[in-house]
């Protein structure tokens, strides 16, 4: 077989693959808040922390509110006075080639400064 | 060829024949809890023949915990009684702080059952997820008796096979019988055979069994093996054999596709 080919059916191989890989490595996000900050973890379903990736803060009117950098254990803290959170908050983290996200609703909120 | 088929309520008549299975059981709201299921899980605990419906006496467990992230906690104190299946059982609604897998288990008093001359144990299980992480679904017990998933106990589709390994006091059980039956919970399922009500599969040299159901739903797995020890009969005063059963409750989901 013609060395262009060989090549060229590999490349196509190695495209059809590769997106599945990377599919396979589910992102998890989750966020927990203590009435003061809110501490967003994400990981992917390896277990891994996501140690690369914009953390975008939505109001409850999808309005975006503030984009953070991930750090490198996979989590970011969010001070919950600097964010309009009366409505709950939707937070994204996005890696570039995955995205997920957690809503902060305004219960969870309101538990946290109960307890 | 003609068949007779068995409805539940036919077959809540035979129920008291001994070679009807009975099954502790776990059975959550949803064996997978995302964000927009809100931040608990809804468990209803019963003592049960579960194709035929019907309930039997739950007393107070001996043990009900939850297993999350390594630790276990003690949830006995927090269950409420209710009536399940027409008879005593409980419920348990638990907040889920945090995501990953749940394993809640129960460890009931010895059942004293006068038609097999024995007392029945039922160690039993469930794993919920909750929030998309699946951390932990593998997760050993360590209880007396136990079958430990070897596939993931939820997420499954309807068809595929779950897999699992029978162990005794941690020790792989060869060739071990395992139970296998349909939680038939508003499905109003009928059987052919009686015989079919209760499926048995026997597992490997290595302890290791395998099913696929037919159908979505709730498949309990049970697998059955005799104590070492014996237990006294009040009535008689004498000593019975003792039935172990290690029972995990799986969630099939339906195909979603054409």
């Amino acid at each position: 077989m013609d060395r262009t080919v060989i090549r060229a059916i590999a490349l196509a191989s190695i495209c059809a693959v590769a997106p599945m890989g990377a599919a396979a490595h589910q992102l998890t996000v989750f966020a927990t808040t203590d009435c003061e900050m809110v501490t967003v973890e994400a990981k992917f379903s390896n277990g891994n922390p996501v140690m690369l990736a914009d953390v975008r803060v939505l109001d409850g009117n999808n309005t975006l509110l503030l984009t953070l950098p991930i750090n490198e254990d996979g989590t970011v803290a969010v001070p919950l006075d600097s964010v309009d959170h009366s409505g709950g908050l939707v937070i994204e983290v996005d890696t570039g080639s995955h995205e997920n996200y957690w809503i902060v609703t305004p219960d969870d909120i309101a538990r946290s400064c109960q307890s | 060829m003609k068949r007779h088929f068995i409805t539940a309520s036919l077959a809540s008549m035979i129920a008291a024949t001994p070679a009807l299975a009975h099954y502790g059981m776990i059975i959550p709201n949803d064996p997978m809890i995302s964000q927009e299921d809100g931040r608990s899980v809804a468990l209803t605990m019963s003592f049960s023949h579960p194709f035929e419906m019907d309930g039997m006496m739950l007393d107070t467990p001996v043990a009900f915990s939850v297993t999350h992230e390594g630790t276990t906690t003690d949830l006995l104190g927090d269950l409420e009684g209710a009536t399940v299946m027409d008879d005593q059982g409980y419920t348990l609604d638990y907040p889920l702080d945090r995501p990953g897998t749940y394993i809640f288990a129960m460890e009931p008093q010895p059942y004293w059952e006068p038609a097999e001359d024995a007392f029945i144990i039922h160690y039993t299980k469930t794993y919920v997820t909750a929030y998309g992480d699946d951390e932990g679904w593998d997760t050993e017990l360590g209880l007396k008796t136990e079958i430990v998933p070897l596939s993931k106990p939820f997420g499954l589709w309807e068809h595929n096979v779950f897999q699992g390994i029978v162990k005794m006091d941690g020790e792989a059980v060869p060739y071990a019988e395992v139970e296998v039956e349909f939680f038939n919970d508003g499905v109003g399922a009928t059987v052919p055979d009686e015989l079919m009500i209760t499926q048995t599969v026997k597992a490997d040299a290595n302890g290791v069994f395998t099913y696929a159901p037919p159908s979505d739903g709730w498949w309990g797995f049970a697998a059955l093996n005799t104590a070492d020890y014996t237990l006294v009969e009040e009535t008689s005063g004498e000593e019975k054999a003792v039935e172990l059963g290690a029972v995990v409750w799986v969630h099939f989901e339906e195909w979603t596709g054409q």
